[in-house]
């Protein structure tokens, strides 16, 4: 069809351009932004290339605010979580779809439903919880409510359901132990599924707002999100230092995203759909 | 699943017992984390929900509905319940439609796919205080850009887009159209890729334009797929507050607030816990019954 009109095709690429322009641009100028003169910022007209290029916004951003500090905070936070989640929910995984005992059907419908929860309504109590442990304002405070979701293991015992029992069996006859099948079988098997979950759950945490707003209650605490949150309540009206603070706080993203941006995208499609 | 107990014990054998073992034993560090803080919260929060609860006093009483009654009379839980309706009427049909065309678009082989494809969907993994941040300086009257470009248009009226009233919440649906429209965009994707080669190169052979192929073979065939971007996007579309938080704060003259700032504002300015809760329960109704729609028609399809 779009061979035999190439109008077609030339008035896709054409819309498509202005569609990605329309993406892109605001991403250009927040560059532009931050590399301007604070006074430069609102000149009229307009203009895109910074009339005198400076890294002033960069160096107060880098030397005098906390964001390296957030960043780290962020970084540390997010991987926690991706190591637990992976561990932790491919087990449960494995045991809801390859071992039959009592109870597994409905652990399992428990599991489904909590799906369905907001999390905004177990953000109450908590955060009650959190501050009778004395830990508001650590980092396992921030990590613990995204180790315990369930959209993880319900995606990885969809990947283990699809193994073929031969694999286990085989395995069995050899004498390996149910550790040794989980850990040597199904874990190398289900690689693609697990790198979805790593990537999703680290998207998760680095980009969580709400709870780390609540529970992390010192500025050399904050997360990246609530970090920026703070500054730009305090710099709303500074763009250059606020989009300076912006870029660097989105480049660690942005370049993994560049360079494993199939997997990245097929992740999203895999977790998205799958929950 | 009870199998090995109708059978009597006699019958379980040490293959069944050793499942039973390992079964829990590979189940029990999630099973535990998840009941303490996931399942436990959420009977918890009814509990709370019915008491007087403020963190400091060291009274709670129960109090039974009062929570739930005073939210009937409570102007602002209403204008705030108005507005995130209000939001997700503009926002979900925008971030459905448009995902699902710009993937059609992206489904073509088309020079320059992949780079289109991750230029529209790179935004999503910002931060949301990113996004805030830089769509608060976009939109400033004046100098932001939109603004500036917009005001150059013939018999364009000069809009304060965060300030005023009327604009605020679209301003708010424009930022996380951009913001989060790849997402969607990434489900239909998929969604598309599913679909088989043949049945639309059949079509051709029938002498379908574009249009009609879209309209009468590919929609049909993304029914499941769609329905399950609305909802989700609908559940997703109730719970907005980042934006809002970072870029008005609920203003101008609580035109944008909405129902999980309230919440949070409830919980976390005005520490009235038991208010919070209740609140948030609200939220958990409206999404079960979206959920449950979901299920519905999940159940019909299969």
């Amino acid at each position: 069809m779009l061979k035999k009109t190439p109008l077609t095709r030339y008035l896709l690429v054409f819309l498509l351009t202005v569609v990605a322009a329309l993406w892109i641009v605001p991403l250009f100028w927040m560059l532009s932004t931050s590399l301007k003169n604070e006074t430069d910022t609102t000149n009229i007209p307009l203009q895109w290339i910074p009339p005198k290029i400076t890294f002033e916004n960069y160096e107060y951003i880098l030397f005098k605010s906390l964001l390296i500090r957030w960043l780290l905070n962020s970084f540390i936070i997010s991987s926690t979580v991706v190591c637990f989640d992976l561990f932790i929910n491919s087990m449960a995984a494995f045991s809801l779809s390859r071992l039959k005992f009592p109870g597994r059907d409905i652990i399992f419908s428990i599991i489904l439903a909590t799906l369905m929860v907001p999390q905004q309504v177990t953000i109450v109590p908590l955060y009650l919880m959190v501050n009778k442990m004395g830990l508001v304002g650590t980092y396992p405070a921030i990590i613990i409510p995204r180790v315990a979701m369930a959209l993880g293991v319900f995606m990885l015992r969809q990947f283990f359901l699809q193994i073929p029992k031969e694999y286990e069996e085989a395995a069995e006859i050899e004498g390996a132990g149910r550790f040794l099948i989980y850990w040597r079988i199904m874990m190398p098997l289900t690689i693609p599924a697990l790198s979805a979950l790593a990537i999703f759950a680290f998207l998760g945490a680095w980009n969580d707002f709400m709870w780390p707003l609540i529970v992390a209650n010192t500025p050399e605490m904050f997360t990246l999100p609530v970090g920026l949150a703070n500054f730009s309540g305090t710099y709303q009206f500074e763009y250059a230092k606020s989009m300076s603070a912006a870029l660097i706080a989105s480049l660690p993203v942005i370049l993994v995203f560049l360079f494993f941006q199939r997997q990245f995208i097929q992740g999203v499609a895999m977790t998205g759909l799958k929950g | 699943m009870f199998k090995a107990w109708h059978e009597g014990f006699a019958m379980v054998d040490k293959k069944t017992i050793r499942n039973i073992r390992d079964g829990y034993l590979f189940l029990s560090p999630y099973l535990i984390l998840v009941i303490i803080f996931l399942i436990y919260p959420i009977f918890s929060g009814l509990w709370i929900s019915l008491h007087e609860w403020a963190i400091l006093g060291s009274n709670k009483p129960f109090i039974g509905l009062n929570n739930y009654r005073q939210l009937f009379s409570d102007e602002v839980f209403w204008k705030s319940l108005f507005n995130t309706f209000y939001f997700v009427l503009l926002s979900t049909p925008l971030l459905v439609i448009l995902g699902l065309l710009f993937a059609v678009m992206l489904n073509k082989e088309i020079k320059g796919r992949t780079f289109f494809r991750a230029a529209i969907f790179m935004p999503y993994l910002l931060s949301i205080s990113v996004v805030g941040m830089l769509w608060l300086w976009l939109l400033q009257p004046r100098h932001g850009l939109v603004s500036y470009y917009l005001e150059k248009l013939p018999f364009f009226p000069q809009i304060n887009w965060l300030g005023d009233p009327k604009y605020a919440m679209p301003s708010i649906v424009i930022t996380t159209v951009w913001w989060t429209i790849g997402f969607n965009m990434v489900l239909f994707l998929a969604g598309l890729q599913d679909i088989s080669k043949e049945l639309i190169d059949a079509s051709k052979i029938d002498g379908t334009n574009a249009f009609q192929e879209f309209w009468y073979i590919t929609l049909p065939l993304l029914r499941r797929v769609t329905l399950f971007v609305v909802i989700m996007q609908i559940i997703r579309s109730f719970q907005i507050f980042g934006q809002v938080y970072i870029m008005t704060g609920g203003g101008p003259y609580g035109a944008t607030r909405v129902l999980v700032q309230y919440i949070y504002e409830n919980g976390f300015k005005y520490w009235k816990m038991g208010y919070a809760s209740a609140m948030a329960y609200v939220l958990l109704l409206i999404i079960m019954f979206f959920t449950l729609i979901q299920l519905k028609i999940g159940e019909k399809e299969n």
